[in-house]
C-alpha cells in the first residue's frame, strides 16, 4: 500500500497555503489601517496645535505678555482628558521660565512655522510649535499618547482578529480537504484493490457533480470494466479447459477400450502414444491457462500470503539433489534463511521448478547447476550449459520458444520460461537473464536494474 | 477391502459417469449416481457411503458450493473432486472448500481407483497407528525405524516417509502423482524424475539381502509394496 505521506498531500498544502496567504492578508491590511490612522492623527494634533498658536498670539497681541501669560494659565486649569493634554512654556529673552507646565526649555528645540513631533525631557511625545515673542519665547505643544494607544488598540484587535481568520480558516480549510481527500483516496484505494467492496465505497461519491465526482465515475467505470474483463477472462478459459478436456477424457476412454482388444503390439503402441499425446495437449493447455491466469492477476494482492521462500527453495533443492546425482548433474545451493515474501505458494514452487527443469535439460552430464536466494527476494539459477546465444534473449521469455535440449530433443512444450515469468510478474517480480561469460544465469528479482552489468 | 466401497457419484455428464460405473463393476466397488448437485447433496445426507467423487463444474449448484454445505451439514465422507479445471489454484480451490483430494480429467482409471482406496483407508484411520506391519515389512512411526523380517533397514529421513506411505497403502497402488502430492508436496508433476530416484534407493535398501522383490512397478501408473516375503 502505498499511502501519500500527510506533508506531501495537496489537501495539507492547500490549508498551508491558505493561512499563509490569511496572515499575509492580515499584516498587509494592519499595516495600512496604522498608517492611515497615525497619519490622520498627526494631522489632527498638527491642526490643535496650530489653533493654539493662533489664539494664543491674538490673546498676546491683544493684552501683551501678560495676558498671554493669563490665558496660558486659564487653559493649563482646564485639564484636557488623559493622553491629549496641552503642554505650554512662555519664556523670556533670558530663558527664564513666565509661566507654563514644562520644567524648562526643551533642548535643540527651535522656534518655527510647522509643528513638529518631539519627545519631553520626562518622556512624552508632542507635536509641538515654538513662537517667537518680542519678550520671549512661547512653547505650545499637544501630547499624542492617546493616539499612540489607540493605535495600540487597532493593533491589537488586527492580531485578534488576524489570529482568528487564521483558525477559521485552517479549521475549514481541514474540515473541506478532509472530506475531499476521503473522497480520492477511495480513488486511490479503488485502484489499489479493486474489489467489491472498494467499488462500493466508490459508488457513494458517483452523484457528486465537481471534479472528484466525473473522476470517481470514470474510475468507477474503468474498474468495473477491468474486473468485468478478468472476469469474463477467467470464465472463458475455465470454459475452454472444461469443453476440451471433458472430450479429451472421452476420447482417452475410447483409446483405452480398443487399447484393450488391440490385435497386435504395433497398433498397441501407436494407441499407447496416442494417450501420451493427450497428455501432452492437456500440459499444454494447463500451462497456457496458468500463465493467462497469471497475467490476468498481475499486481493483484488477493490470494497472496506471506511464504517462507527460505523453506520453499530449500525443499525443492532436496527433490532435485537425488535427481542430479542420478543425472550426473552437480547441483549446489545458497540459500539465505529467514526470506519470506508474500506470493503463492505453489505458483512460486513452480517458478523455480521451472528453471531448474530448464537448466537440468541443457546442462551437459558433469554440468552444474547453481540455486541460490538472497534477501530481495532474488532468486538465481546458474548453469554451466551452452548458454543462450544473444539474438535469442529476449525471445527465450516468448510462448513455445524453445531449443534442443542436451539430448538432441526439443523436449518440453516450450511454455516453462514464459509461464516462470508469467508468475514472476503476477508477484510484481521480473525476470531476467543476466549476461555472463559462460552458461545461463537467471534472475528472479525486483524490477530494479540491478543485475544489469557489463557483459 | 472386503466387498469393495460404496460410492457415491455426482456427475452431470452422463458418458463419465457409464465410464465410471463399467470400471468400478470390474472391481467389485458399488457406485450411485446422481446427476446434479442438489439431488447429490440429498443423497449424500441419507446414504452411508465410503466415499464420494463430486464433479466440480455441476448445472445447479457448483461443486465447491457442495462441498462446503456437506461439510457444513456434518457429513464427513471423504470427497475426491473430479475436474476439467486442473490448474494449481483450480486444486486449491477445491481442497479449501473442504474436499480431501482433487483429480483432473482425464485420469487414469487405476489412479482414480488408488485415490479412492487411499482416502478410504485415510479416513477408515488405518493410517494412524504406532506400529505398521505388511507381510515382513514393520514401519515403526514414533521411532522411525523400519524392518523386513528381523533385517534393520537403515533409510535417510526422506527414504523413511516414502516407505512409511507405502507401507500406509500397503498391498494397494500408489500413483507417482500421490507419491509427488504427499511425500514431495507438489501438486504438479515437476520434469526431474524425482519419484523413480527415490524409489530406486528405497527399492535397493529394501531388497539388499533378500531374494523377492519388495516393489512392484506397475508401469505407467506408480508402485505397489509386495509382503517381502
Amino acid at each position: 500500500m502505498t499511502q501519500v505521506r500527510l506533508l506531501d498531500s495537496i489537501f495539507t498544502r492547500l490549508v498551508a497555503w491558505s493561512i499563509a496567504v490569511c496572515i499575509v492578508v492580515v499584516l498587509v491590511l494592519g499595516a495600512l489601517v496604522g498608517a492611515k490612522f497615525e497619519q490622520l492623527s498627526t494631522a489632527t494634533q498638527e491642526a490643535a496645535v496650530n489653533a493654539d498658536v493662533t489664539t494664543l498670539s491674538e490673546a498676546y497681541r491683544d493684552d501683551g505678555v501678560t495676558g498671554l501669560a493669563r490665558r496660558i494659565n486659564e487653559r493649563l486649569a482646564f485639564s484636557g482628558p488623559a493622553g491629549s493634554a496641552p503642554h505650554y512654556l512662555l519664556v523670556d529673552n533670558d530663558g527664564a521660565i513666565i509661566t507654563g507646565n514644562l520644567s524648562g526649555w526643551p533642548a535643540g528645540f527651535e522656534v518655527g512655522t510647522e509643528p513638529e513631533s518631539i519627545a519631553l525631557p520626562n518622556g512624552t511625545r508632542v507635536h509641538a510649535r515654538g513662537l517667537l515673542l518680542a519678550e520671549g519665547r512661547l512653547f505650545v505643544g499637544r501630547e499624542s499618547s492617546l493616539d499612540q494607544m489607540i493605535l495600540n488598540e487597532i493593533g491589537f484587535a488586527f492580531v485578534a482578529g488576524g489570529l482568528f481568520v487564521v483558525f477559521a480558516v485552517g479549521v475549514a480549510g481541514r474540515l473541506t480537504t478532509a472530506r475531499l481527500s476521503r473522497r480520492v483516496d477511495r480513488v486511490i484505494q479503488a485502484f489499489q484493490n479493486p474489489d467489491e467492496k472498494r467499488l462500493e465505497q466508490l459508488a457513494k461519491d458517483r452523484n457528486a457533480e465537481d471534479e472528484i465526482g466525473e473522476l470517481t465515475r470514470r474510475t468507477s467505470e474503468t474498474l468495473n470494466r477491468l474486473n468485468h474483463l478478468v472476469d469474463s477472462q477467467r470464465e472463458t478459459t475455465d470454459l475452454i479447459a472444461h469443453e476440451m478436456r471433458t472430450p479429451l477424457m472421452h476420447l482417452d476412454s475410447r483409446i483405452l477400450k480398443s487399447l484393450k482388444t488391440a490385435p497386435d503390439d504395433a497398433t498397441a503402441q501407436g494407441l499407447s502414444e496416442a494417450r501420451s499425446d493427450i497428455r501432452g495437449v492437456i500440459t499444454m493447455l494447463e500451462s497456457l491457462l496458468d500463465i493467462s491466469h497469471s497475467e490476468a492477476h498481475r499486481g493483484d494482492p488477493r490470494g497472496l500470503h506471506p511464504v517462507d521462500l527460505s523453506d520453499l527453495l530449500e525443499h525443492v533443492a532436496e527433490i532435485y539433489e537425488g535427481s542430479a546425482e542420478e543425472t550426473g548433474h552437480h547441483f549446489e545451493w545458497d540459500i539465505a534463511p529467514g526470506v519470506t515474501f508474500l506470493g503463492e505458494e505453489m505458483q512460486l514452487t513452480r517458478l523455480v521448478t521451472n528453471l531448474l527443469d530448464n537448466a537440468f535439460k541443457y546442462v551437459p552430464t558433469g554440468g552444474t547447476v547453481i540455486l541460490s536466494l538472497a534477501e530481495g527476494p532474488v532468486i538465481t539459477v546458474s548453469d554451466t550449459g551452452p548458454g543462450i546465444p544473444p539474438e535469442d534473449r529476449d525471445a527465450i521469455f516468448d510462448r513455445f520458444r524453445r531449443a534442443k535440449g542436451n539430448d538432441g530433443s526439443s523436449g518440453g512444450s516450450g511454455l516453462g520460461l514464459a509461464l516462470a515469468r508469467a508468475i514472476a510478474r503476477r508477484h510484481g517480480l521480473d525476470i531476467r537473464l543476466k549476461p555472463t561469460m559462460r552458461g545461463a544465469t537467471f534472475v528472479v528479482g525486483g524490477k530494479k536494474p540491478e543485475d544489469v552489468e557489463p557483459a | 477391502m472386503a466387498g469393495g466401497l460404496d460410492i457415491l457419484h455426482i456427475e452431470d455428464d452422463s458418458r463419465t459417469a457409464s465410464d465410471l460405473q463399467q470400471l468400478v463393476r470390474a472391481t467389485g466397488d458399488r457406485i450411485t449416481w446422481e446427476a446434479n448437485g442438489a439431488d447429490g447433496l440429498r443423497r449424500a445426507g441419507i446414504g452411508d457411503f465410503d466415499v464420494i467423487i463430486l464433479d466440480r463444474m455441476l448445472p445447479d449448484i457448483d461443486g465447491l458450493t457442495v462441498v462446503k454445505r456437506m461439510r457444513e451439514s456434518g457429513i464427513g465422507t471423504p470427497v475426491l473432486m473430479l475436474s476439467a479445471l486442473g490448474r494449481t489454484v483450480d486444486r486449491a480451490e477445491g481442497l479449501d472448500a473442504g474436499a480431501d483430494d482433487y483429480l483432473a480429467k482425464p485420469f487414469e482409471a487405476t489412479e482414480l481407483l488408488a485415490r479412492l482406496r487411499a482416502l478410504h483407508r485415510r479416513a477408515a484411520g488405518h493410517a494412524h497407528s504406532a506400529v505398521i506391519i505388511h507381510g515382513a515389512f514393520e514401519c515403526h512411526v514414533k521411532a522411525r525405524t523400519a524392518f523386513r523380517g528381523s533385517k534393520h533397514l537403515a533409510l535417510s529421513p526422506k527414504e523413511f516417509e516414502l516407505f512409511r506411505y507405502l507401507m500406509e497403502n500397503a498391498g494397494e497402488v500408489v500413483t507417482r502423482e500421490m507419491l509427488l502430492r504427499d511425500v514431495w508436496k507438489m501438486s504438479f508433476d515437476p520434469q526431474t524424475n524425482v519419484v523413480d530416484v527415490n524409489i530406486g534407493r528405497l527399492r535397493r535398501k529394501l531388497e539388499d539381502g533378500f531374494n523377492s522383490p519388495a516393489l512392484e512397478t506397475i508401469w505407467g501408473t506408480g508402485y505397489r509394496l509386495l509382503d517381502g516375503k
